[in-house]
Formats: C-alpha cells, sequence, structure tokens
C-alpha cells in the first residue's frame, strides 16, 4: 500500500481520512437504496407472516394463513385456484423461455455471420422494438390477435380455435407476448458468445470428420453456453414475475403468479397473500440467480453469467 | 453447396424474425392513420386521432407527468449514482461486497416486488406521519432507485478504463479537490454522464409497472394513461398516441446508429 514507511499517526491520520471519504462518496447513494428499497422490501417480507384485515390491510397477529391460501387452503377449504396460477407461471416460464432460445439461437448465429460493418445495425434491428413500451407492445398484438383479423381467421380456418374465439386472450396469446418481449434478451449475449467463438475448434472437428451435427454438438454449443445461460437468466426470472403480458393478453384464466401478486394489492384484497407470494417470487430469482452462477462459474465463464 | 443452402435458411428465418418483431409495432402505426372507429378494419387515411390528441387534456397531462418524471428522477439519479460511482472505484480495494448486493438488488428484484415493496412501503409511511402520499414525489423516488444502480456502473466502469496516474498527477499538482472536481474529473466523465442521463431517462419514460404502483390519481404518465384507456376499452386515440411514442423511439434508434458510427471505434 502506498502508506507504507508513512509515521504511524499520520497513517492513522490518513486512514481516518479515507474512511470518512468514503462515507461521503457512498453513503448518499447507499443510503437511498437502503431506505427506498432494502427497507421497503423487508417491510414486504414481514406483511406476509401478518393477518389480512379489513380492507385487506395487513393487522397483528402474526400467522402463517397467507402461505397456507398461497397453497390453496381457505376458509372455504381446499382450491387449487392459487396453485393452478403457480404452476402456469411456472409452465409459461418454462415453455416460453425454451421458444425464445430456438428462435434467439440461429439468429445470434446469422448476424456473426453477416460483414462486420453490417451487424451493429442488425443488431440494433433486434433490440429496437423493445425500446417501445411493453404497454403498447403488448396492445399491439392485442389488435393482431383479436378475434375478426387475418391471424385469428387464419387460426379459426385450421380449426385450431373455436370460431369466433380469436387468438386472444388466451396462453397461447400469453406464450406468444412472452417470447415476443424477451428474444432481445437472449439474442445479445448469444451474439456475444458466437462473436467470441473460436473457429479453430471447429475446423479441427471438421478435419476429423465429425459430422455437421457432432462437430456442433461438441465445438460449437459448449462454447456458446455461457451467453446462454446468461440469456436465461435474464428471460426466466423476469418471464416469471411478469404483470403486464398475461394481465392484457391472457384474460381470466391466463393468470400468472405477478397477477396474483398485483391484484391483492388493489380493491380491498389481501396484502399478506399477495406479499406471501412475493416472497416466492424471490425465493425463485434467488434460487435461479444461484443456480445459474454455480453453473457458470463451472462452466469458466465466471463473473459474465450474471450481468 | 450445403453451406449455402443453411446460409439461405438462416436469412430466410432472419427476416421472419424481422417481420415477428416488428409486425405488432405496424399494426398500431397503421390503424393510428385509420379514420374508422374500430380497429377491425381500414377504412381510409385520416389524421383525425392526431388531432384529437391535441384536444385531450388528460393525455397532454400524462405527457407533461412522463416528462417531469423522466427528468426529476434523471437528474437526482445522476447526482447520487455519479458520487456513488465514483466511491465504489476510489474504495474498491476495501472489501465492498455488501455494496455491490446494493447496486444489483435493484436490478435483479422482479419490477412487480419492487413496485409493491415501494407501494406498501409508502402507503404505511402515509399512514403513520401523512408524508409521502402517492403522486409524482414517490414516483420520483422509485425511479431514482431503479436509476442509481445504473449511473452508478456506468461512472464506476468509466474510472476503471482510466490510467490511474492521472488522479495521482492532479493531486501532485496541487490541485485542490474542488479544482479536482471541475477541472479534471467532470470533463473525464462527461461523456459517461451523457450516456448515464439518457440511459436513465429511457428507464424511466419506459418503465409502466413500478410507475404503476406508486402513482397517485393526479400523476398518470402516458403508459399508465394508455394502460388505462386499454381497460376500459379501446379508443383509437390511443393508436394515435402509441404511434407517436414508436416514433419517438425510431428516431431515438436513427441518432444512436449515427452517433456510434460518427465515433471512430
Amino acid at each position: 500500500m502506498s502508506y507504507s514507511g508513512v509515521m504511524p499517526s499520520a497513517r492513522s491520520r490518513a486512514m481516518v481520512r479515507e474512511t470518512r471519504h468514503l462515507l461521503f462518496t457512498v453513503t448518499p447513494g447507499a443510503f437511498w437504496i437502503l431506505l427506498f428499497l432494502v427497507l421497503p422490501s423487508a417491510y414486504l417480507m414481514g406483511v406476509a407472516f401478518m393477518t389480512n384485515g379489513p380492507y385487506g390491510l395487513p393487522q397483528m397477529p402474526l400467522s402463517l394463513a397467507s402461505f397456507e391460501r398461497l397453497a390453496g387452503f381457505g376458509f372455504l377449504g381446499w382450491s387449487p385456484g392459487n396453485l393452478y396460477t403457480l404452476l402456469r407461471s411456472l409452465w409459461q416460464t418454462l415453455v416460453s423461455t425454451a421458444l425464445v432460445v430456438v428462435v434467439a439461437y440461429p439468429i445470434a448465429y446469422y448476424i456473426t455471420t453477416c460483414r462486420e460493418k453490417w451487424r451493429p445495425i442488425l443488431l440494433l434491428a433486434v433490440v429496437v422494438p423493445s425500446w417501445t413500451n411493453q404497454v403498447i407492445r403488448t396492445f399491439g398484438w392485442m389488435n393482431l390477435l383479436a378475434p375478426g383479423t387475418p391471424l385469428s381467421e387464419l387460426a379459426e380456418g385450421l380449426g385450431l380455435v373455436a370460431p369466433n374465439m380469436g387468438l386472444y386472450p388466451s396462453n397461447f396469446a400469453v406464450t406468444l407476448g412472452l417470447v415476443y418481449n424477451f428474444l432481445p434478451f437472449m439474442v445479445l449475449p448469444l451474439y456475444g458468445a458466437f462473436e467470441k467463438l473460436d473457429t479453430a475448434q471447429v475446423e479441427a472437428a471438421q478435419d476429423l470428420y465429425a459430422s455437421p451435427v457432432r462437430a456442433f454438438w461438441h465445438a460449437v454449443f459448449p462454447q456458446t453456453l455461457p451467453g446462454l445461460l446468461a440469456g436465461i437468466v435474464l428471460v426466466a426470472i423476469p418471464a416469471f414475475g411478469m404483470y403486464v403480458i398475461p394481465e392484457l393478453l391472457g384474460g381470466g384464466k391466463g393468470m400468472m403468479l405477478g397477477n396474483l401478486v398485483a391484484n391483492q394489492f388493489s380493491g380491498g384484497a389481501n396484502w399478506p397473500l399477495g406479499a406471501a407470494g412475493a416472497i416466492l417470487m424471490l425465493l425463485a430469482t434467488f434460487i435461479g440467480l444461484y443456480v445459474m452462477r454455480r453453473l457458470g462459474k463451472r462452466l469458466g465463464g465466471g463473473e459474465e453469467v450474471v450481468i | 453447396m450445403r453451406k449455402r443452402t443453411l446460409h439461405r435458411g438462416l436469412t430466410g428465418f432472419w427476416w421472419l424474425t424481422l417481420a415477428f418483431l416488428y409486425l405488432p409495432l405496424a399494426v398500431v402505426v397503421l390503424f393510428s392513420f385509420n379514420s374508422a372507429n374500430s380497429s377491425a378494419n381500414f377504412a381510409d387515411f385520416s389524421l383525425r386521432w392526431y388531432f384529437q390528441l391535441l384536444g385531450n387534456e388528460e393525455i397532454l397531462s400524462a405527457f407533461g407527468n412522463s416528462l417531469v418524471l423522466a427528468i426529476c428522477s434523471s437528474v437526482i439519479a445522476l447526482g447520487i449514482g455519479c458520487v456513488f460511482g465514483y466511491g465504489m472505484y476510489r474504495h474498491r480495494h476495501r472489501k465492498l461486497g455488501w455494496l455491490i448486493v446494493l447496486i444489483y438488488l435493484p436490478i435483479v428484484l422482479p419490477d412487480i416486488v419492487f413496485g409493491i415493496s415501494e407501494m406498501a412501503f409508502f402507503v404505511q409511511i402515509h399512514e403513520w406521519t401523512g408524508l409521502l402520499s402517492p403522486g409524482l414525489g414517490t414516483m420520483i423516488i422509485a425511479h431514482v432507485t431503479f436509476q442509481i444502480p445504473f449511473v452508478a456502473l456506468i461512472v464506476y466502469s468509466r474510472f476503471v478504463g482510466l490510467d490511474p496516474t492521472l488522479f495521482e498527477a492532479a493531486k501532485d499538482l496541487y490541485a485542490t479537490p474542488v479544482k479536482r472536481v471541475v477541472h479534471f474529473m467532470l470533463p473525464t466523465l462527461k461523456p459517461a454522464l451523457i450516456s448515464a442521463f439518457f440511459l436513465s431517462f429511457t428507464l424511466s419514460v419506459d418503465d409502466f409497472v413500478i410507475s404503476f404502483f406508486t402513482a397517485g390519481p393526479e400523476s398518470a404518465t402516458l403508459p399508465i394513461y394508455i394502460w388505462g384507456a386499454i381497460k376500459k376499452g379501446v379508443s383509437p386515440e390511443i393508436n394515435a398516441i402509441a404511434a407517436l411514442m414508436i416514433f419517438a423511439v425510431a428516431a431515438a434508434a436513427i441518432l444512436s446508429l449515427a452517433f456510434s458510427r460518427r465515433r471512430p471505434s
């Protein structure tokens, strides 16, 4: 350290100055986030363990009732409604993430095969739609999938949906909306992985007479895995807690955990139940981040995997 | 031969995906020029919905709220985040693990949990003290909270990219702290601060969920207004206001492309 050889008193004075400097620079931001994010989140966690009072507001005594409600136990006995919502969130997350990978993987590869000066423009073309507000993009899909539109009539003609039903509101519309929304989040990290691809490995595989499929599986795919994992984190975690898309495209039957949580905080519903749902979402987020981090470290991708 | 087929297939897939990405936006823009009331069929080209926007006070006030919110929150976040980023850089040799948690928490927290915990907290504080009634004030607080990490990270990475001897040089030349800030820190940080401001601004304009839960009755922003109109049953004006927002984004995209091309990389 640069202080070595300095008199102890001067050194300790420098330390004090450094500490004061640290406090002055870091405190405002840290304090802001502590006060307006950590404290509210902690408060919300506390709410989950309280009893539902009048107007849905939290009340003493402490109880686990809201977690029981989340599992389906209410004063009318057990009903699977909340569990269905949970399962639907998991299923929608799984399906839409898988579909996003299927679309984004060739797209990211395609961009790397193009001339270098075109690549930023192609990437921008993929990203620009996500710059418009999520509500507007989802509204666009409502217009496209409503009954009577060409897409809906096509689906009806093929016998995929009942006549005059349209493609929205439905679980299918929610899946479509999720894929649409998260595609750029997968393309960007995958593109990063493809750009760094070591082609010597691919050539070596080809020289050793590996079939294209084997060459891809053993030489290309492992190299893109860190990007893929980063993309999965960026897609799956926000998809699991999505609010806007299921609310607009799902109708009453397409609700996901985000809607369940949000609905408990409006119109005299049940704050503790909503807070319990929020805890579940947080748990899923942190478990997801942790697993991806571990996987990423094992793959040698290291820090870049988690943001 | 096989390679060429693959490339052709990929090109086809690329154009299909592009169509998928732009189709919903194109529909909104198309129907914003529709003269008919319904969005089921396109009657005739007209600008009537755009003219109706100008007379709609609710939309104009939502537009104003969006601007005030984005500017105020970005300026505050810029001030706090800039100092925060510098502190992170200067003291990174210490164990600042807890700071990293604070930085990443607003980024990884799901929107809905973020918005709801702020809302529940503000409601509780309001009940106890009468402060923080829902409105632009609470929205600004919430937006600053998610903007600070982005500003801090941008400033931090700018400092990390600098030659550390520059800091010592400024000190060795007996610059006072104020002079060091004015003549050294701010000029070197300028590009980072500009991009941090625009990022914060964009994040604020783009946000719906967090705004929605921290808003008051008088502080609807454009996305909140559009949301309400969709929920009530669509009025064709929505297409026009949405189309205007799409045009703004397109303009921003073209500008950013022009800037990135001009800069020699």
